[in-house]
């Protein structure tokens, strides 16, 4: 792989070179730059994907993450529009003869609670013309206007109805994007790492829609300044909190009810956002005597202080916890926590930077009474990063930076609840690790209809000391068994210790990622985009679905980094005045080092899981295509996926024909046909309809070929792994809200939310599984089906 | 440690999935191959001689008429520490016993079986067991507090790896509740396991009540063994379930040394065992 990279390295950094000068010498004009944030009138929000242009030219900038923007262009006298999908535009005649501050207040059509209208999230014209291909952004009113399970909205539900992303089925945590795992999504809350992204085993997501600004997710091209996962971005940014007037959103429904607070603190130079969630259906199950209970709560926390006109401080932090309780056998418990400090410094109109301490955190604890021992596990990392964004010309735009992140995995420690505890005292090996990168990412307009985004990351891991590791003979964990025919563990021969200061293993990579936007006229583009990207930390799940329990596991002289390979190429185009637009894209994508696990894995508690896995690769392909209506009173998208996934495991040094006899096989992820339908319509000003219809081929999955008698029972046989499949999925459900004539000077607004999950009741299986009848003993086939029909209602808020 | 994992999951999953129902699926099907049941298993402070081996053929994953025995297999074990061969005679129903059998601690035993041509055969050691130390029914333990269960208690030696089989037949039910003991997490303790059920009136399940009678095996068995039932248990528990791990073929310790291509089915083990029979009060 090394080899690999190095041959790659020097014509790389060549052509980034030659590009930077041709970037340098469109400068040398007599150019201003205006620069400034754009917010939202009414709420004081900063917004992200505003577009800024200059009319009849083609010189423009889009917003960043922080409202910020930067546009260069020779002096004149122009027309200066700021345009947002949902806002109303502005534009206004300027005289460009000075570099120009320009701070912008926008205003939106409606300052209803939702809006009705489902929008492209940005201006066509920047779809076109941004190399950003592969990317799905959701605006959070189109989320919240989504008809969805017990009325509690969901933003992971609401991307698995865009093309490229599935779950494992209903009930199952995280998601999967162009056939990659769940491990391979980087889920960032503000930047922090989330390592799960479900509450109550996937029936619920972990973010608060009340708390959330925007989300987007890169599902290719991913830029440069991310890295450290294969398959996806899903970059989710929280509210910053009104700054205008003190504001209470809410809403309460049949499961859990929320509330969020925001308002200017420090003399109006911030604002602050408190949200919290909780659910309390465990709280009927317990009157009704039930021991068994689940419930879960989450905590948002933001605030944000204006130091002076250049510089901003953001304080965020979320906290989360799921808690299961069954009956006074055991209890166990779950949740992410993440904080994290930032500071916004604008050096000058043209150079933006963002630095950022983060802490995240995801932990597990089970408690058995009966056997009286606690387990605990855990991931902690605290990162540093520092983000620049250089606006040099219209023409050429500069992100770079650098990143260092701590990593402590605590895979598992048993501790016995007391003397009489049976169970002994048992800590796993700890570890520690640190990923380091450093990136540079251009956006060069190479022609008014070609632009380019090009740029690499260097990214390094240092598995590090302080921790035992095992040796096996031959430096083989596991070994096929020749005669039996299947793969052994090894007993480890030895034991190495590693001191604190020392490294186990160290790995680097560099991972190009580069991206072509060629605009064919005013109403199409053609886009093209390969990116590299390194994995250094994996999660250990031989299970169908993730769980909770699952624990990640670092790189290191067993583990290898995956390094992934996408292409992608895609077809955009807007039609009948822009009402409708269409996406097309095709990807392949190859994932080295995708470690599989041996027939009969165990990985719970396991210090060794060398001697329970292979390595192998997986390879992903299709056809992504959305239609999407933009505009009217009945807007929304058709999605439709076609794709492959599928992995193959050769025995390596471990010697035999590997896993599945090393030919490909399914992943759990693949899914054939993917399609989905999803519709808002707007009756009149008080009611508003909403509706998705969802089919998917079935999830692979292995079935017995036969049985045998043993011990008294039927033992079934098992053929090949993810041969065959479950039913095919289908699904249509509905909603409708209900808004009451308001009073126009009443601040408190309310709506009603109705909804039907699952309105044709069909019993999806969310898995089948096979044994014998407790009572004949006959073989038989159980499905799981976990939604039937769901009706709900929520009663929405805003004070 | 596992098998709370795998309860805890169960649990989980069962909290959430109030919605399960019995449909007809196709499955695949396999070869059919010869499966031996070689369980000669060693009753502590009795002489062991007599012992039966059972020999089957696999069938399609929804028939019925099982078992279907295998007659006219030539069934031997040899003690490959002393080289004393035992014939199995064929009782033509399946079953192959033996009277002369002599069990000896930490020794080597290899099976025999020729079959239609074929020659299959496995080896296996004889591993000691703990006693039994205490036979007891509570309430207040296992998952329901108002549930009777059985609790069975054993001391397991300091210092030494130790591997266990533990059955549970409710002579009222039709299957058995099994558990792979492995002492990694208990090594020196004495450790108790307890066999409650929960009533389900979907399948028909009823708690425990006085009167009913639970025959309670344990065995000391080999790694490879504990190894071979930890995965037969956990795929009869909940192969299928969405936590649970892709559900593999079971790979036991004999082969064919004609072709290898079609290895039999089931496993040799020699174990020594205690035994109880406890009736609820």
């Amino acid at each position: 792989m090394k080899q690999k990279t190095g041959r790659l390295r020097l014509p790389w950094l060549w052509t980034g070179l030659c590009l930077l000068l041709g970037g340098l010498t469109i400068q040398a004009q007599q150019n201003f730059t205006i620069s400034g944030n754009v917010t939202d009138k009414i709420n004081g929000e900063t917004l992200f994907g505003t577009s800024i242009f200059l009319e009849g030219t083609t010189i423009g900038a889009i917003t960043n993450e922080y409202g910020f923007y930067s546009l260069t262009a020779p002096s004149g006298e122009y027309i200066l529009v700021f345009s947002h999908m949902g806002y109303k535009e502005i534009s206004m005649p300027i005289q460009l003869n000075q570099n120009l501050k320009m701070d912008m207040e926008i205003e939106e059509f409606s300052t209803q609670l939702d809006e009705v209208e489902v929008t492209a999230e940005e201006p066509e014209r920047a779809i076109l013309r941004k190399p950003e291909m592969s990317v799905s952004k959701l605006n959070i009113k189109t989320v919240k206007q989504m008809p969805v399970v017990l009325g509690e909205v969901d933003i992971i539900k609401s991307l698995q109805i865009l093309p490229g992303v599935t779950n494992n089925g209903e009930g199952s945590s995280g998601f999967h994007v162009r056939g990659g795992a769940v491990d391979q999504n980087l889920v960032l809350l503000d930047e922090a790492i989330i390592y799960n992204t479900s509450h109550m085993l996937g029936f619920f997501s972990v973010f608060n829609a009340d708390a959330v600004k925007d989300l987007k997710l890169y599902k290719g091209g991913i830029p440069a300044k991310f890295g450290g996962r294969v398959s996806s971005v899903l970059d989710v940014r929280q509210k910053d909190g009104n700054s205008k007037n003190f504001a209470l959103t809410g809403g309460i429904g049949v499961i859990s009810s929320r509330l969020a607070a925001e308002g200017p603190i420090f003399n109006d130079r911030g604002s602050f956002l408190v949200a919290g969630r909780g659910s309390y259906a465990h709280l009927f199950l317990k009157m009704a005597g039930e021991q068994n209970s689940v419930s879960f709560y989450d905590l948002n926390l933001k605030t944000n202080y204006n130091l002076s006109d250049n510089d901003k401080l953001f304080l965020s932090g979320y906290f989360g916890r799921d808690v299961f309780e069954f009956g006074g056998s055991f209890s166990s418990s779950y949740g992410n926590a993440s904080g994290n400090l930032r500071w916004n410094h604008i050096f000058n109109d043209r150079l933006f930077s963002n630095l950022s301490l983060i802490y995240s955190k995801y932990d597990y604890e089970l408690s058995i009474d009966d056997f009286s021992f606690d387990w605990i596990s855990s991931i902690k990392n605290y990162n540093a990063k520092y983000d620049f964004k250089y606006y040099f010309s219209d023409a050429f735009k500069l992100d770079f930076g650098v990143s260092t992140l701590k990593y402590e995995f605590d895979p598992g420690q048993i501790k016995p609840k007391g003397p009489d505890s049976a169970i002994n005292e048992l800590q796993l090996e700890q570890k520690s690790a640190l990923e380091s990168a450093a990136y540079v990412n251009a956006e060069h307009k190479l022609t008014d209809r070609l632009t380019a985004q090009y740029g690499v990351r260097f990214s390094h891991f240092n598995r590090m000391g302080g921790q035992k590791l095992s040796l096996y003979a031959n430096d083989q964990p596991l070994v096929y068994n020749n005669t039996l025919q299947f793969y052994q563990r090894n007993d480890p021969i030895d034991e190495v210790s590693f001191k604190k200061g020392e490294s186990i293993k160290t790995f680097s990579n560099l991972e190009p990622r580069a991206s072509l936007a060629y605009q064919l006229n005013d109403y199409s583009s053609v886009k093209f985009g390969y990116s590299r990207a390194a994995q250094y930390i994996h999660l250990l799940s031989n299970t169908s679905s993730v769980t909770p329990l699952d624990v990640w596991t670092p790189s290191g002289k067993y583990i290898k980094p995956q390094l992934s390979d996408q292409y992608a190429l895609g077809y955009f185009r807007n039609f009948m005045d822009k009402k409708y637009s269409l996406e097309a894209e095709v990807y392949y994508k190859t994932v080295d080092n995708r470690i599989d696990y041996i027939d009969g894995s165990d990985l719970i508690g396991n210090n060794t899981i060398e001697t329970e896995i292979l390595n192998g690769e997986s390879r992903a392909y299709g056809l992504e295509l959305l239609m999407r209506k933009n505009e009217g009173d009945l807007t929304g998208w058709i999605s439709y996926t076609l794709s492959k996934s599928e992995q193959r495991t050769f025995g390596g040094n471990a010697g035999g024909p590997g896993i599945n006899n090393g030919d490909w096989y399914n992943t759990p992820f693949d899914r054939t046909h993917d399609i989905s339908v999803t519709g808002a319509y707007r009756f009149n000003d008080k009611w508003s309809f909403g509706a998705n219809a969802i089919y998917q081929t079935g999830r692979p999955v292995t079935y017995p070929n036969g049985q045998y008698i043993y011990e008294g029972i039927s033992i079934a046989n098992y053929s090949q792994r993810n041969a065959d499949r479950l039913p095919d999925y289908y699904r249509l459900d509905v909603s409708a809200t209900y808004r009451p004539n308001k009073k126009p000077h009443k601040r408190w607004k309310g709506e009603w939310v109705f909804g039907i999950y699952n309105v044709f009741n069909r019993k999806n299986a969310a898995s089948i599984s096979f044994g014998q009848n407790v009572e004949t003993g006959a073989n038989e086939a159980t499905r799981t089906a976990i939604f039937g029909i769901v009706p709900s209602v929520t009663y929405n808020f805003k004070f | 440690m596992k098998s709370y994992y795998i309860i805890v999951l169960i649990a989980l999953v069962s909290l959430m999935a109030s919605c399960t129902d019995v449909i007809e699926v196709d499955v695949p099907e396999g070869p059919i191959r010869l499966t031996i049941e070689a369980s000669l298993d060693w009753e502590k402070g009795t002489a062991g001689n007599e012992q039966t081996i059972l020999l089957s053929s696999s069938t399609t994953f929804y028939d019925n008429q099982m078992p279907s025995p295998v007659t006219g297999a030539l069934v031997t074990v040899t003690n490959n520490d002393t080289g004393t061969i035992f014939n199995f005679e064929d009782q033509n129903d399946g079953r192959y016993t033996t009277a002369n059998f002599i069990p000896v601690l930490e020794n080597s035993y290899t099976l025999n079986v020729t079959h239609n041509g074929e020659r299959y055969t496995g080896t296996e050691t004889l591993f000691p067991v703990s006693d039994i130390s205490e036979v007891f029914q509570s309430k207040e333990d296992g998952e329901d507090d108002e549930a009777l269960e059985v609790n069975v208690s054993f001391q397991d030696p300091e210092g030494i790896e130790n591997y266990y089989y533990l059955r549970f037949q409710s002579r009222n039910d039709m299957l058995p509740e099994l558990f792979d003991i492995k002492d990694e997490f208990i090594d020196g303790n004495e450790a108790t396991f307890y066999y409650e059920k929960t009533e389900d009136e979907s399948n028909n399940i009823r708690e425990f009540e006085p009167g009913d009678i639970v025959d309670i095996k344990l065995l000391g068995v080999s790694e490879d063994y504990y190894n071979y039932m930890q995965l037969l248990i956990e795929q009869f528990d909940s192969a299928g379930d969405p936590f649970s791990a892709t559900p593999v073929a079971l790979v036991g310790n004999c082969i064919n040394l004609d072709d290898s291509s079609n290895a039999p089915y089931g496993y040799f083990r020699v174990t020594q065992m205690v035994q109880d029979t406890f009736t609820f009060e």
